[in-house]
């Protein structure tokens, strides 16, 4: 069972590099990390996927878009949260892997028919720690409202979860038992965090019946 | 005045947390409200104040909450939402929690800038170099105010 941080964004994008946040990352307890965008990097004491994020308006641009060769060669495919006929095609494409910025979407854009199907495909959906720490006032009561909707559609339907930093540096990473906290404000308990932050190693290799090849 | 006797005193806990980056020097009272406003904005009035936070010291790269016992948890959660102490940008890494500060001090390590004075050119623009153990790199942009920072570590620098 691997601890993964479900999502960074290293230099260009931010301002630490890949090495500098996966040294941080294994500070903090992880054991691998995600880089969302081209940097590649072999670190001796943290695994580090590739990850890469596909914003579409629609699920046609979508279906155009996973067969790019950058996103073939990406361990995670990430697709940005729509509206709720966009959630609910999107998580039955075989390619991607988990469905994020659920927490900017409108109320009820990831419904219960959604849920079902991401259950049945082995879709996870994201939560980003980014909006819990850096928004304030209304904006941070509507990111937890969305997260608390989200887990009671996970707890009734069982599709899986990823955690994020969405980190851009490594002052916005945060230690698991910081992520802990941080869940604890939408009701998640430290069993369902636990398992949330090593469900990106079952998307890599999910549990398939064994096949004999003669 | 006579002080409360020990058995009716507010019972305190103590929170170590170590300020990111290295390099930061910061004001108690700035550090002061910044906690403040994130425990409130987190927590609520109500909340935070029946929490009690308060800094009661901050240096050397750390900075020790005390609050209420039983409201630890709800304030370290608070403490990692803390993102800037007076337009400066920070983070805090929740190290221990005690009920003394002189347990805490002994979990207080100095993170030693190692020796060098140099500048690198990155596009356009200066940085000056700060190194510190574990092959990190501090990088700061040379200027007055408002300075941009980037974190790199040694292989990352060879390789530019």
């Amino acid at each position: 069972m691997k601890i993964t941080d479900a999502g960074i964004h290293p230099y260009p994008a931010g301002d630490s590099t890949v090495a500098r946040m996966a040294l941080e990352a294994a500070g903090l307890g992880f054991d691998s990390t995600v880089v969302i965008g081209d940097a590649v990097h072999r670190s001796p004491g943290i695994e580090v996927l590739r990850g890469t994020v596909i914003g579409a308006a629609s699920v046609k641009e979508v279906l155009k878009r996973v067969r790019d060769p950058a996103v073939r060669r990406a361990d995670i495919v990430y697709v940005d949260a729509g509206d709720i006929s966009f959630n609910r095609a999107v998580v039955s494409v075989k390619e991607v892997n988990v469905v994020r910025s659920i927490h900017a979407t409108r109320r009820n854009a990831f419904d219960h028919v959604a849920a079902r199907t991401a259950a049945e495909q082995g879709v996870a959906v994201d939560i980003s720690m980014a909006p819990i720490i850096y928004l304030r006032g209304t904006r941070r009561q509507k990111a937890l409202q969305r997260y608390a909707d989200v887990l009671s559609l996970q707890r009734r339907y069982g599709f899986p979860l990823t955690i994020s930093s969405d980190a851009r540096s490594i002052l916005g990473q945060r230690s698991i038992r910081e992520i802990h906290g941080l869940c604890a404000l939408f009701e998640m308990t430290g069993a369902e965090v636990t398992e949330a932050l090593s469900s990106i190693g079952r998307l890599i290799e999910p549990h398939r019946p064994v096949r004999v090849v003669e | 005045m006579r002080p409360r006797p020990p058995a009716m005193r507010t019972k305190r806990r103590y929170i170590l947390a170590r300020i990111l980056p290295y390099r930061a020097w910061i004001d108690q009272k700035q550090m002061y409200f910044s906690v403040i406003e994130a425990a409130t904005s987190l927590l609520g009035d109500a909340a935070a104040g029946l929490a009690q936070p308060a800094v009661v010291f901050c240096e050397g790269g750390y900075v020790v909450v005390r609050c209420r016992r039983g409201t630890e948890k709800d304030v370290a959660v608070a403490l990692s939402t803390v993102t800037a102490v007076a337009d400066e940008r920070i983070a805090l890494r929740t190290v221990a929690t005690s009920g003394t500060i002189h347990a805490l001090r002994r979990r207080m390590r100095s993170i030693r800038q190692l020796p060098g004075d140099e500048e690198v050119k990155i596009g356009e623009t200066y940085f000056a170099v700060y190194r510190y153990p574990r092959q990190k790199v501090d990088l700061v942009e040379k200027g007055i105010k408002h300075q941009k920072s980037l974190f790199f570590t040694e292989a990352d620098l060879e390789e530019r």
